[in-house]
This record gives C-alpha cells, sequence and structure tokens, in this order.
C-alpha cells in the first residue's frame, strides 16, 4: 500500500480518447485552456494567455457568491506536442505573484511538468509536479514520509528511517 | 504556524546531513552529541542543521535538564500531504473535464 502511494505522490497519469493535435490545443489555446483546467465549482476567465515561454497564462477563478481569486502560469518550456513546463501560483489582478489568499498551507509557486505521447490515436498525459525550488531528491524523502505517516504513528518510524538513511 | 510552512519545510529537507538527522531522529529523540557522532561534525555544525530543522517545525526541543533532546514533528509532512493531496484533486477534477471536452468536439 505504501508503495503504491509512492508511485502516486505528484505524479498524474491520463488517458484521453483523442488525437494529440486535440489534446495539445486544449492546453494551448485560452478558449479551451478556460472551459476545463482549474478547480471544481469555478468558472475561469481568461485576462491573458501569452503561450510562450516566459508569457503568463493569468486568470480569474469565480465561484458563486464570492470575490474571485487570481491565479496565473508562467510558462518556461513549450515543446510543441510533447511537452509543457510552467510555474503556477496565486496571483493578484496585476499578475503579481501572491500567497493563496485562503488559510491553507500551499507552496508559494508549483513547478509542473507535463508530457504527452500518443498511441493508437489516443493520447497519454503525465504530469509532475512539485513545489519549485525542490528536488527529486527532497520529494522521494518526503514520499517515504508521507508512506510512513500514512501507516499510523506513535511508535518509531522505521520505515521512513530507511528512506531518509537512503537519500541521505 | 508560518504561511510558507511547505516551502520551509522542503527547503529543510534540501540538505543531506539534514535528512540524516531526521532519519535518526525518526527512530526516537537525540541529544546534539548523539546526532553529532555518526557525522564527524563539530556540534555548532549540528546545531546550526538543527536550527534549520526547528524552523521548519520538523523537529522540536525541550529542556531536560543540561541536555536538550531533538524530536521529530510530524505537523509541517501532514501539511505537505493535505496540500499534495488537494493538487492531485485539482488535476483529477481538471482531468475529467478536458476529457468530457474533448469528447464533444468532432474528430476534425
Amino acid at each position: 500500500m505504501s508503495a503504491n502511494k509512492q508511485d502516486r505522490a505528484f505524479v498524474i497519469t491520463r488517458h484521453f480518447d483523442a488525437a494529440l493535435p486535440h489534446v495539445w490545443k486544449a492546453w494551448s489555446t485560452a478558449a479551451e485552456m478556460q472551459s476545463w483546467w482549474g478547480p471544481k465549482g469555478c468558472s475561469i476567465k481568461v485576462a491573458a494567455f501569452e503561450f510562450r515561454p516566459g508569457g503568463f497564462f493569468h486568470y480569474a477563478m469565480h465561484f458563486p457568491e464570492r470575490e474571485p481569486m487570481w491565479g496565473r502560469f508562467l510558462y518556461r518550456n513549450i515543446d510543441k506536442h510533447t511537452r509543457i513546463t510552467w510555474l503556477n501560483s496565486f496571483s493578484n489582478e496585476t499578475c503579481g505573484i501572491t500567497r493563496a489568499p485562503f488559510d491553507m498551507a500551499i507552496p508559494l509557486e508549483i513547478l509542473n511538468d507535463v508530457r504527452f505521447a500518443e498511441t493508437n490515436g489516443s493520447t497519454i498525459v503525465t504530469l509532475r509536479a512539485l513545489p519549485h525550488g525542490a528536488s527529486e531528491d527532497e520529494i522521494k524523502t518526503f514520499e517515504g514520509m508521507t508512506a510512513s505517516l500514512a501507516e499510523g504513528y506513535g511508535g518509531t518510524f522505521d520505515q521512513l528511517a530507511a528512506v531518509l538513511a537512503k537519500s541521505a | 504556524m508560518a504561511e510558507n510552512t511547505i516551502d520551509a519545510t522542503f527547503a529543510a529537507l534540501a540538505d543531506p546531513t539534514r535528512r540524516a538527522i531526521l532519519a535518526r531522529l525518526a527512530k526516537g529523540a537525540a541529544t546534539v552529541n548523539e546526532l553529532a557522532r555518526p557525522f564527524d561534525m563539530s556540534q555548532p555544525a549540528i546545531s546550526k542543521h538543527l536550527k534549520v530543522l526547528e524552523r521548519a517545525g520538523l523537529i522540536s526541543r525541550t529542556r531536560e535538564g543540561q541536555t536538550r533532546p531533538c524530536r521529530l514533528e510530524t505537523a509541517p509532512l501532514k501539511q505537505v500531504d493535505q496540500w499534495v493531496g488537494n493538487y492531485r484533486t485539482l488535476w483529477e477534477d481538471s482531468f475529467d473535464r478536458l476529457s468530457q471536452h474533448l469528447k464533444s468536439k468532432p474528430k476534425r
């Protein structure tokens, strides 16, 4: 069970029954992006969509009867039909970076890396995400820790100790 | 708790010595001397690492006479775990909608 949990952390894979160019278009155009991306229950209004390295996707998240929250993607690498990397964070109306506008611990910036691959007309999308600045080793450490935590605690953390020792 | 705990947690984990210290503390509380021994490091050097871990909320130190045993604190790790869960949900929901969105489009 714990191994399973480790595999899951920060990596999401999904098969889409669509050709790669269609999937790519859903990620690379404002009209399509705002129709599917975002937290549940909110509607996205695009303020800026600059799909190029160094460009911003700046959007408002509208929830019923609440002030809109703002967010942004800062695109880093775009490799057509293959890969997109970007930094995601909350922002203000003028696209300046901000902390989450609610009381929850969230990394200031999240580095996302999504890869696309087509097989027999369907498209596999794999997203990896980690706090910006964190390394693979830190993630591995953390994954070991959460796996250990998931088993409950109160005694010692043998598994955690083993994982930490390995990554040290 | 500081609002940037998650970033502080990961920053604290960035150093292999600090990860090793946490590995030791996962087995139970230990004093600075006990922690310094296996690392071939001076006590001040270890103390510096402990301060980083303490600031990130990953360890706590209590006064017990002259020694101040360090203990592993799991609250920051649980916070990160919660964020991971929320972030997963965000993307699972979005991918559900993306799947619907792609189905609704003609295969041009």
